[in-house]
């Protein structure tokens, strides 16, 4: 479909065998990060204490992931609060910014939310290993199990660790695939059946895109709380 | 006459306070659907992990189709000790 379709902007960059050019992904990862950056940057730039709409909004965003990040991981957490924020906010942005007409939803292409979960992945385990040394791998193997069993329980341990960026990164993408092709294939019905039939199918993708929406935000705020539990794990040992 | 005025002013408050009940649980049900997806996704990932580590031992070992099958039924396993792990973490 031409929606999710890769293109190159400008010309072709190569180093060896790496290409580097600009994709029109590359472009929307642009567009939203400048949608943020000015977003927080104009609604607090008066920092009044009474706030207004917009400062209020920024503020109610910082306060959900501060809360988030406590419930979840503990005040342990509290250093790794600008990362997860970033994430969130990116995710969310990039899924809303997919949702208008015409524009290209860059969490629909697993490649790039797989580099995301990967590199949570590799930094919660750098971190644990930083944080508790060898005994982090304590974690595979749980305690008070079976002498006879606790070959197979560790192994089972292991690949249920690395399931995480897998399930990481497909939840996000196939969300955000499934969604928009479930609301073009609507659109095609809404065609194909004409003016007599075309109502229903219309009305369909119109609750859609309210679903739509609402999918956008729990999955960028699903991506976020499981990195806050994938950081409790590494943080705190055990619990 | 005042009596009557007092009680109503509570239940006034009372029913405020439901109201407020109410709101908070609608607030938390679109966090459960959001928990609700990972149930599946938990599971599947982590059958394809476990056959995907399958296929590379084989490859390694020229076995096929011993360890794919092995760590077929590993990864299910894996799996469904993710769904409970995930199903405890939502009902806490």
């Amino acid at each position: 479909m031409t929606q999710f379709k890769v293109y190159k902007i400008g010309p072709e960059i190569k180093f060896g065998n790496i290409d580097l050019s600009f994709t029109n992904s590359s472009l929307f990862m642009i567009i939203s990060a400048a949608i943020i950056c000015l977003f927080l940057y104009f609604s607090t730039k008066e920092r009044k204490i009474i706030p207004g709409k917009l400062q209020l909004i920024s503020e109610m965003l910082f306060n959900f992931i501060a809360k988030m990040i406590s419930d979840t991981a503990g005040s342990k957490a509290k250093p790794y609060f600008p990362f997860i924020f970033s994430l969130f906010v990116f995710v969310l942005i990039c899924n809303m910014v997919g949702m208008l007409p015409y524009s290209f939803t860059v969490t629909s292409h697993i490649i790039v939310t797989l580099i995301m979960a990967l590199f949570i992945f590799f930094a919660v385990t750098v971190i644990g290993f930083l944080k508790h040394g060898f005994k982090y791998l304590s974690i595979f193997v749980p305690s008070g199990v079976p002498v006879v069993l606790l070959p197979l329980i560790t192994v089972i341990e292991i690949i249920s660790y690395l399931s995480r960026p897998v399930s990481l990164s497909v939840r996000l993408f196939a969300n955000m695939m499934a969604g928009h092709t479930m609301l073009k294939v609507f659109g095609g019905f809404v065609i194909s059946l004409g003016l007599l039939g075309g109502w229903l199918p219309l009305s369909f993708s119109v609750a859609l895109t309210g679903l739509e929406i609402l999918v956008a935000f729990l999955q960028a705020y699903v991506f976020a709380i499981l990195t806050c539990i994938y950081l409790n794990d590494a943080l705190n040992l055990h619990h | 006459m005042g009596e009557k005025k007092d009680f109503q002013t509570r239940l006034e408050i009372e029913k405020e306070k439901l109201n407020h009940k109410e709101d908070k649980n609608k607030a938390n049900r679109g966090l459960f659907f959001g928990n609700a997806f990972r149930l599946g996704t938990e599971l599947v990932a982590a059958v394809a992990v476990g056959t995907i580590i399958g296929f590379i031992l084989d490859n390694w070992f020229d076995t096929k189709p011993l360890f794919i099958l092995i760590f077929f039924f590993v990864g299910f396993a894996a799996g469904i000790l993710n769904v409970v792990r995930t199903a405890k973490e939502m009902q806490k």
